[in-house]
C-alpha cells in the first residue's frame, strides 16, 4: 500500500528536499534486533511498502521542520501552513499524521489513534519529533532506518536554511560516509573495539585535577573521533615531548579492553617538561592545566599555524568574540575581534555580590550586559574631543563545536587582606542551551519588539552538556571530581573511581567547569591540508629528477657507444 | 449557561487558529522552552522520565506520560506562568481590537 505525498496538505515546494540521502548500511543491523517492532519488521520487508512509508515520512518531517524554521525567523510575514485535525476540524499545534493515508489529527483527544484503529493503519508520525507510533504494539516504536531518516532529513532541511554571514557559498551538505567495496571487505575481518571510554585515572599525587580534564577529553566527541581515527599516530610521530602523541596513547588506553584504572604517568611527565610552571606535586588549578594542554596539543599538532590554524584544538575549541565600542556623542562604532579557546564567566556583578538565582544563561546574559566606560577609559579616534563617555558590549562572533565554561570560583582578593576566597554559590546548569541571544549576528538583528531576526536555524545554536567538573573543599587543599556523559547515561569520575550516577546528581553538583557540544556540526568542503599538498609536490618533482638523471645516464651511455662505433 | 460556554469555545477555536496561523504559536513556544529550560524544569522531567522507565515493565510512553503529567503542569514556575500568560494575552488582545 504506497502512500502519494499530500501536495495540499505539505505546501508547493519540493518533497525531494534532500539530495537523496540513502539510509547507511548499519540500519540493518536493527533487523536482528527482537525488540524491534514485528509490524514494522513486516512492512520493511516489502520494498514498495516500505518505500510509501519512507516517502510519507520524509515528506512530513520536512514540512514540519520548514515550517517551524519560517515561523520562527520569518523573512516575510505570511501565513504558517495551518492543517486541521480530520476528526474535530482544530487547527493541528502538533500534528500527528497517518503514514498511510492523508489524515492528519491530534494526539491528546486520541483522534489520530482511532483513525489507525478504525482503517486499520498501523503507523503514525509526530510531524515535530519524527517518533512513529504504531497501534498495533499501541506505543511508540524505535527503528534505525527511520531514526537516521529523521536526522538526515531535518538537517537537509536546515542545510537549505542557513545563510552565511561572509562567504557567498551555500552551505556544504552533509555526505554520510559509505565504505567502498575494498574498505567492506577489510572492514568484515577487522575486530572491533568497545567504543567507550569508562576507565578510572589514578591519582599520581594531587593529581586529580589532570585526571577530571583528561576525562573531558576521553569523553568530547570531537577530540575522540579524531584520535580513535589514528590521525595522530604515536609509533610514526618523530617528536620527543610530543603532546599529541600522550593525547593518542591515552586514547588507545581508554578504549582498550582493560578497565582497571590507568595511570597516566606519561602524560604528566611530558607536561612538566614542557611547562615548567605546571612541574611539581602542588595542587594545580584545573582551568589552568585545560588552557596549558590545549595550547601543547596545538603546538605539537602536524600542519599547526600561528594564524587560522586548523589544528584538532581549533578545530574544536576555537571560536571568536567580537567587542563592540560605542561612542556616546558620535555614535561611531569601534568593533575588536579576538579569538578564545573557552569562555570565563563571573559569578559576581560589579558591585560584588552574587546573585541568588544563579543559571548559566544568567551568567552568559551578564557577560554580554552593555557597559558603561568610564570618561578616562576611552577616546574616540572621530571626536575632535577626547575622552567621552562610551558603551562596550561583548558578543560572541563565532561559536566553536565545543563550547567550555569556566565559572570563576576562586578570586584573588586585591585588598590583600585574607587568603583567596572560594565563591561556593550555587549556579544551575540546564542539559542543552541555545546560544542564539549571546551570538554577535543575533544582538544586532533583535529590535523591533523584542522579536529575533537572526536567521537561523535554531539548530546551530543548539548545545548539549557532555562534562563537568567540579571541586570541592578551600583553594589550597581541595579535590576535583567529575561527571560525563556516555550516550544517554551519567557516570561519577573520582579518580581511579567510576561509578553509574544520574543527571539530576550531575546537575545539582555545582559545576566549577563545564563542556557542551554542538548538536549539528557544520562543514566546510574537503580540501587537502597544505602540508600534504606540499608533500605530494615534492614527490612528483623528485620522480621527474629520477626521470632526467636516467635519460642522462642513457644519453651518456649511448654517447659512448657512438665513439667506440665512430672510433673504428 | 451552555450558550457561554459553546461561545467561549468558538472563541477559543478562532484564537488558536489565528494564533497557529500567524507563526505567534510557534514563536511563544519557544519562549516558553527557553525559560522552563532556563528554571530546570525541562532537565527535572527528563531525569524523572529516565528513573522511572528504569524499572518500567512494560515500557510504555503512555504510562510515562501518565506518571509525569500531573507534576509537570503544578511544577511549572510561577514567574514562567506569569511571563507567557501576558504574551498571549497580549496576542488576544490585538486580535480583537483589529
Amino acid at each position: 500500500m504506497s502512500a502519494s505525498p499530500d501536495t495540499a496538505l505539505f505546501g508547493e515546494e519540493s518533497t525531494e528536499a534532500h539530495p537523496g540521502i540513502e539510509p547507511s548500511v548499519s540500519s540493518d543491523a536493527s533487523e536482528n534486533d527482537i525488540e524491534r517492532c514485528s509490524h514494522i519488521t513486516s512492512v520493511f520487508a516489502d520494498p514498495s511498502a516500505k518505500a510509501g512509508i519512507i516517502d510519507k515520512f520524509k515528506t512530513v518531517v520536512a514540512w514540519y521542520a520548514r515550517r517551524t524554521h519560517d515561523s520562527l525567523h520569518p523573512a516575510k510575514r505570511r501565513k504558517v501552513s495551518s492543517p486541521t485535525c480530520d476528526t474535530c476540524n482544530q487547527t493541528l499545534s502538533r500534528p500527528f499524521v497517518c503514514l498511510h493515508c492523508s489524515f492528519a489529527g491530534c494526539w491528546s483527544d486520541g483522534h489520530i489513534t482511532n483513525h489507525l484503529k478504525e482503517t486499520g493503519h498501523t503507523f503514525c508520525t509526530d510531524a515535530k519529533s519524527g517518533s512513529v507510533f504504531c497501534s498495533e504494539c499501541e506505543d511508540f516504536v524505535f527503528d534505525d532506518t527511520i531514526d537516521e531518516l529523521y536526522l538526515s532529513t531535518v538537517i537537509s532541511v536546515e542545510e537549505q536554511r542557513t545563510k552565511f554571514q561572509v562567504a557567498k557559498r551555500g552551505r556544504e551538505p552533509y555526505q554520510p560516509w559509505i565504505p567502498t567495496g575494498d574498505e567492506s571487505t577489510t572492514l568484515k575481518y577487522i575486530p572491533t573495539v568497545p567504543c567507550q571510554g569508562r576507565r578510572g585515572l589514578l591519582n599520581l599525587g594531587q593529581t586529580c585535577f589532570l585526571n577530571v580534564i583528561l576525562q573531558s577529553f576521553i569523553h568530547n566527541p570531537l577530540l575522540r573521533n579524531y584520535f580513535l581515527s589514528d590521525r595522530h599516530n604515536s609509533r610514526l610521530c618523530k617528536h620527543s615531548d610530543c603532546t599529541c602523541c600522550e593525547m593518542d596513547n591515552l586514547f588507545t588506553e581508554i578504549y582498550s579492553p582493560t578497565n582497571t584504572p590507568f595511570g597516566p604517568t606519561s602524560f604528566l611527565a611530558t607536561t612538566w617538561k614542557v611547562s615548567a610552571e605546571m612541574s611539581g606535586y602542588a595542587q594545580q588549578d584545573a582551568h589552568e592545566f585545560f588552557i596549558t594542554a590545549l595550547n601543547q596539543i596545538h603546538g605539537t599538532s602536524r600542519g599547526n599555524t600561528n594564524i587560522s590554524c586548523n589544528c584538532i584544538i581549533h578545530q574544536t575549541f576555537a571560536g571568536q568574540f567580537q567587542s563592540d565600542v560605542t561612542c556616546e556623542k558620535c555614535g561611531t562604532v569601534t568593533s575588536t575581534i579576538d579569538p578564545m579557546l573557552d569562555i570565563s564567566l563571573e559569578l559576581r556583578s560589579k558591585s560584588g555580590e552574587t546573585a541568588t538565582d544563579n543559571t548559566l544563561a544568567s551568567c552568559l546574559r551578564r557577560y554580554t550586559k552593555p557597559e558603561k566606560l568610564g570618561a578616562r577609559e576611552y577616546s574616540c579616534s572621530k571626536c575632535t574631543k577626547a575622552s567621552h563617555e562610551a558603551v562596550k558590549r561583548l558578543s560572541i562572533r563565532t561559536l566553536p563545536p565545543v563550547l567550555s565554561f569556566q565559572f570563576k570560583r576562586f578570586e584573588h582578593k586585591t585588598s590583600g587582606k585574607a587568603a583567596p576566597q572560594k565563591i561556593d554559590a550555587p549556579i544551575r546548569i540546564p542539559v542543552s542551551i541555545n546560544m542564539a541571544p549571546y551570538t554577535t549576528l543575533a544582538m544586532n538583528a533583535t529590535g523591533k519588539d523584542g522579536e529575533a531576526g537572526y536567521p537561523g536555524p535554531d539548530a546551530m545554536y543548539e548545545y548539549d552538556l557532555f562534562a563537568v567538573i567540579n571541586h570541592e573543599g578551600q583553594m589550597d587543599n581541595g579535590h576535583y571530581t567529575n561527571f560525563a556523559r556516555f550516550q544517554d547515561e551519567w557516570y561519577r569520575f573520582d579518580d581511579e573511581k567510576v561509578t553509574p550516577s544520574t543527571l539530576s546528581d550531575c546537575l545539582a553538583s555545582n559545576a566549577y567547569m563545564c563542556f557542551y557540544v554542538k548538536r549539528h556540526l557544520d562543514y566546510k568542503p574537503y580540501m587537502k591540508p597544505t602540508y600534504l599538498v606540499a608533500r605530494e609536490n615534492d614527490i612528483v618533482r623528485e620522480q621527474a629528477m629520477e626521470r632526467e638523471k636516467e635519460a642522462a645516464r642513457m644519453k651518456e651511455v649511448d654517447d659512448a657507444l657512438m665513439a667506440m662505433v665512430g672510433g673504428d | 449557561m451552555s450558550k457561554s460556554t459553546s461561545e467561549a469555545e468558538t472563541l477559543y477555536v478562532e484564537v488558536h487558529r489565528r494564533m497557529i496561523e500567524s507563526g505567534e504559536w510557534d514563536r511563544i513556544l519557544h519562549q516558553l522552552s527557553s525559560k522552563l529550560s532556563e528554571s530546570g524544569w525541562t532537565d527535572d522531567l527528563l531525569h524523572r522520565a529516565k528513573e522511572n522507565s528504569r524499572s518500567m515493565d512494560p515500557l510504555s510512553l503512555q504510562t510515562i506520560l501518565q506518571e509525569l503529567l500531573s507534576h509537570a503542569q503544578t511544577s511549572v514556575p510561577l514567574s514562567v506562568k506569569r511571563e507567557i500568560t501576558t504574551l498571549i494575552k497580549q496576542f488576544v488582545k490585538e486580535q480583537f481590537e483589529k
